[in-house]
C-alpha cells in the first residue's frame, strides 16, 4: 500500500511537471528523455543528491543512532519483562497435596508471580524463614496462612495479591474437601474458566498499539524534520554557492528542484525502510510485543504519511530555501515552516495517549499539514474506515500537486535573486502575474 | 552558415533601473570578442539573458538565425562572475555531473574531465573537494566546467579575475584556441591589455547600451595618430607643445606621447625635435584599447 501510494504521488507530480515541460517545447523535450528517463537531467540531479546525501557523515551516523535507539525500544522491554517476572517462594508447613500444591501455583500465575514451593520442618522454623525474608508466606498444615506483616485492604502489591488468592482457594479447597468432593472433582473446579466479558464502550486500557503508534509518530516527526530541513539547506546552499547559476543555464528550475526533492526523498524513505525493516526482524527475533494487534497496519499506515507529508512539505521548504543564502536565514525560516508539524505531532500524541481520537484530531486528519500524524493514529485507534483513510490521502495528493507548482513558481523567481532575503509578498506577486 | 550568436534589442528593467536598453550586437563563430563597460553597464544582464537566466522586456536572443532553446543551451559554456561549484563535492565528479548535464555520456564525460583537468595541470587534485582548492584552481576548474562538453559558444563573465600571470596566459591560450576550432567566445573583463592582446572584437557598452563595436585593429587605428617621442635635454616635451596640431597628452619619464592632427607633417615634426635635442625615441604607436575605452565613455 506504502509503494502504491508512493508510486502515486511521484507519478502525479512528475506527470504535472512533465506536461507542462512538453508543452513548452516538444522538440527539446523528445530529443532529452529519448534516452530513458535516467538519462533526463532529474534523474541526474537526484542520483546526485542521492549520492551527496548517503556520503555524508550526518546521514551515517544519524542511521546508526536510530537503529540503536530503536534496538534499544525493541530489547528492553523484552528483557525487562523476562528478568523482572518475580518469583515468590512459599513454604510449607506439613502436608500438601498434589492438588493443593497446584493450586497454590494457579494462584502465583493469576496474579503474575511464579511461586516456588518449599517445606518447612515446623512452625517455629517457618516464622524465622518469614523474619529473615527467605520466604513471603507460609502454608501451615493447609489450613492456615502467616505472613510477616499485616495484609491490609489497601495493599494492592503483587505479594499481597498473592496471599489473598492462596487464602481464597486454599478456603475453597477445603470446603470442596468438607462437601465430599473428590480430588479428581475438586481439581476440575478449580481450573473453572471464567467467561468472557464484553462492553458496549471502549476502555482506556494501553495495549502494544498505543507504543507502536508513538514510536511511529516519534519517527515521521524526527524524519520529516530532518529532511525537510535538508531540502531547504540543500537549496540554499546551491542558491549562496552560485552553483545554481551554472546549473540553471542548462536544466529548467522545475527540474532541478524536482531532481533535488525526488533525490532526498528517495533518501528518507530508504531509510525509514531500514529502520522499519530492522525494527520488525529485531522484533521477530527477540519476541516483541510491539507488533501484535494493529501495530502492523499503523506501521504501512505511519510509511504511507511519512512519504505523502514529505511529498507536501517538500516543496514548501525547497521554495522557502530559493529565499535564503544564509544559515540565519534558514533559521529565522525553519521555526515558523516546522509549527504545523510541530501541531501536528503533539496533538496525535495526546490522541494516543489518551486513546480516544478528538473531534479536532479527526479534522486535523483531512488536512495534509497535520494528517502524516493525526491519521496513523486513527488507524491504531480502528477509528477510521479504509475509503476515510483514501480520501484523506487523496486531499493530500491533490494539495501537494498546487503546493508544488506554486513552489516552483516561487523557485524560479527567487533562486537568482541575491542581496537579501527575499520575501513572500515579492514572489506572490510575481509568480500570480 | 555559421552566423554564432546574435542579441537583438534587448531590453531588461528592474523597477525604474534600465539594465539593457535596445542592446543589439553579434558574436560570429570562430572569434574572440572583448565584452567590455564600465561596472553596472549591463555585461552580466546580457550574458544571463543568452542563458534564459533573466527575463527580458524586449528583443531576442538567436543563434545561427533562430531563437535560442533549451537544447541550444546545452551546447554552450558557461562561466558566471559569481563562480558556482559544490564547494564540499570533489572536483572530478562535479565536473562529470555538469558535463552529463550538457548531455555528454558518462564515460565520454569523464574523459573529458580527465583531459581537461590534466590540460590545465590539476589532475591530481581530481579526488580533492572544490573548497580545498585555491582561487586559481578553482577557476580553472570553473573553466573547464563551460569547456568539457566541447561548447559551440562560450560566454565568460570576468574569467581573468583573480588569476596570477602564468593563469591569464593558459586561459587567455584556450580560448584563442576554442575560437580557432570554430566556437564562439565572448568574454568580459575590465583587464584591457589582455583583451586587446586576445580578442579580435570587442563590444562596449554603457548604461545598457553599446556604444562601441568593432574589430580591434580597426579601433586602435582609428582617429588621430598617436606618436611616442623622447628628445635628450627636454623631459617636460616643450618644444612639441608650440607645435600647432600637436597635442602633448602624457609626458612620463622623458617620454612625451603627442596626438597629431591630420595636418601635421611627421618629417617636420622629427626635424623640430632633433633640433629640441637628440632624438632617442621616435615611434608611432595604434591607440590602446583603454584609451579607445575611456574615450567611448567619455
Amino acid at each position: 500500500m506504502s509503494g502504491i501510494l508512493l508510486a502515486v504521488t511521484a507519478v502525479l507530480v512528475a506527470a504535472r511537471l512533465w506536461r507542462r515541460y512538453h508543452r513548452r517545447s516538444p522538440r527539446e523535450s523528445r530529443a532529452r528523455f529519448a534516452s530513458g528517463p535516467f538519462a533526463s537531467d532529474i534523474g541526474l540531479v537526484a542520483v546526485r543528491e542521492v549520492r551527496e546525501r548517503v556520503r555524508g557523515r550526518i546521514f551515517r551516523v544519524g542511521t546508526v543512532l536510530i537503529l540503536a535507539v530503536v534496538a534499544a525500544a525493541i530489547v528492553i522491554p523484552v528483557v525487562d519483562k523476562g528478568t523482572s517476572h518475580p518469583r515468590e517462594t512459599v513454604g510449607v508447613v506439613g502436608a500438601l497435596s498434589p492438588a493443593l500444591r497446584a493450586t497454590v501455583a494457579a494462584s502465583g500465575t493469576s496474579v503474575g508471580v511464579a511461586v516456588r514451593l518449599v517445606s518447612e520442618p515446623g512452625a517455629g522454623a517457618a516464622r524465622d524463614a518469614l523474619r529473615s525474608g527467605d520466604i513471603a508466606l507460609a502454608i501451615i498444615n493447609g489450613r492456615e496462612l502467616v505472613v510477616k506483616k499485616a495484609i491490609s485492604a489497601t495493599d494492592v502489591s503483587t505479594k499481597a495479591e498473592l496471599v489473598r488468592v492462596v487464602s481464597t482457594r486454599l478456603g475453597v479447597a477445603e470446603a470442596f474437601a468438607a462437601a465430599g468432593l473428590s480430588d479428581a472433582q475438586a481439581s476440575r473446579l478449580s481450573r473453572a474458566r471464567a467467561i468472557p466479558i464484553s462492553s458496549i464502550q471502549r476502555g482506556a486500557t494501553k495495549d502494544t498499539t498505543q507504543t507502536t503508534s508513538v514510536i511511529g509518530l516519534v519517527l515521521v516527526f524526527v524524519m520529516l524534520t530532518q529532511y525537510n530541513t535538508w531540502t531547504l539547506i540543500g537549496v540554499m546552499e546551491e542558491k549562496s554557492s552560485r552553483v545554481v547559476e551554472v546549473l540553471l543555464a542548462t536544466v529548467r528550475p522545475a527540474q532541478l528542484l524536482t531532481g533535488k526533492v525526488l533525490g532526498i526523498g528517495f533518501v528518507a524513505f530508504a531509510q525509514a525502510t531500514l529502520i522499519v525493516g530492522f525494527a520488525l526482524g529485531l522484533g521477530k527475533v527477540v519476541g516483541s510485543d510491539l507488533l501484535h494487534g494493529t501495530a502492523p497496519l499503523v506501521i504501512v499506515s505511519t510509511l504511507v504519511w511519512l512519504v505523502l507529508g514529505y511529498a507536501f512539505y517538500c516543496w514548501v521548504y525547497a521554495a522557502a530555501g530559493s529565499m535564503t543564502q544564509r544559515q540565519d536565514q534558514v533559521q529565522s525560516l525553519a521555526f515558523p515552516l516546522s509549527l504545523p508539524i510541530i501541531f501536528g505531532y503533539v496533538t496525535a500524541i495526546a490522541a494516543a495517549s489518551s486513546q480516544s481520537p478528538s473531534a479536532l484530531s479527526k479534522v486535523l486528519a483531512y488536512l495534509p499539514p497535520t494528517a502524516p500524524f493525526a491519521m496513523p493514529v486513527l488507524v491504531g485507534l480502528k477509528a477510521v474506515t479504509w475509503w476515510e483513510f483514501a480520501a484523506s490521502a487523496a486531499v493530500s495528493i491533490v494539495c501537494t500537486i498546487g503546493v508544488a507548482r506554486l513552489a516552483v513558481g516561487i523557485y524560479r523567481r527567487a533562486i537568482l535573486r541575491t542581496g537579501g532575503r527575499v520575501r513572500l509578498r515579492q514572489m506572490f506577486s510575481a509568480t500570480t502575474r | 552558415m555559421a552566423e554564432g550568436l546574435r542579441l537583438d534589442g534587448l531590453t531588461r528593467r528592474f523597477g525604474s533601473l534600465t539594465a539593457l536598453d535596445a542592446l543589439s550586437f553579434s558574436v560570429p563563430a570562430g572569434e574572440v570578442v572583448g565584452f567590455l563597460g564600465p561596472n553596472g553597464a549591463g555585461k552580466t544582464t546580457t550574458m544571463r539573458a543568452v542563458f534564459g537566466l533573466t527575463e527580458l522586456d524586449a528583443g531576442a536572443v538567436s543563434w545561427n538565425g533562430v531563437a535560442i532553446g533549451r537544447e541550444d543551451r546545452r551546447r554552450f559554456g558557461y562561466m558566471p562572475e559569481e563562480r558556482g561549484l559544490y564547494p564540499t563535492m570533489r572536483v572530478g565528479e562535479q565536473l562529470e555531473y555538469l558535463g552529463r548535464l550538457h548531455g555528454l555520456s558518462a564515460q565520454a564525460a569523464h574523459l573529458a574531465t580527465e583531459t581537461w583537468l590534466e590540460r590545465l595541470g590539476i589532475a591530481e587534485r581530481a579526488e580533492s573537494k572544490v573548497e580545498a582548492l585555491s582561487h586559481g584552481n578553482q577557476q580553472r576548474v570553473q573553466l573547464v566546467a563551460a569547456l568539457l562538453h566541447g561548447p559551440e559558444l562560450l560566454i565568460l563573465d570576468e574569467p581573468l579575475a583573480g588569476l596570477d600571470p602564468t593563469g591569464i596566459d593558459t586561459i587567455g591560450e584556450i580560448l584563442v584556441e576554442q575560437a580557432h576550432s570554430g566556437c564562439c567566445v565572448l568574454f568580459s573583463s575590465h583587464q584591457l591589455d589582455q583583451v586587446e592582446d586576445l580578442c579580435e572584437s570587442v563590444t562596449i557598452i554603457d548604461h545598457g547600451r553599446v556604444v562601441v563595436t568593432g574589430r580591434v585593429d580597426d579601433l586602435t587605428t582609428a582617429g588621430e595618430r598617436r606618436l611616442v617621442v623622447r628628445v635628450e635635454g627636454d623631459r617636460n616635451a616643450v618644444w612639441a607643445r608650440s607645435i600647432a596640431g600637436v597635442t602633448v597628452s602624457e609626458v612620463a619619464g622623458g617620454e612625451a606621447r603627442l596626438v597629431l592632427h591630420e595636418s601635421v607633417d611627421s618629417d617636420e615634426l622629427l626635424r623640430a625635435a632633433m633640433t629640441a635635442g637628440r632624438v632617442t625615441e621616435f615611434v608611432f604607436e595604434r591607440r590602446r584599447l583603454s584609451e579607445v575605452f575611456r574615450e567611448a565613455l567619455a
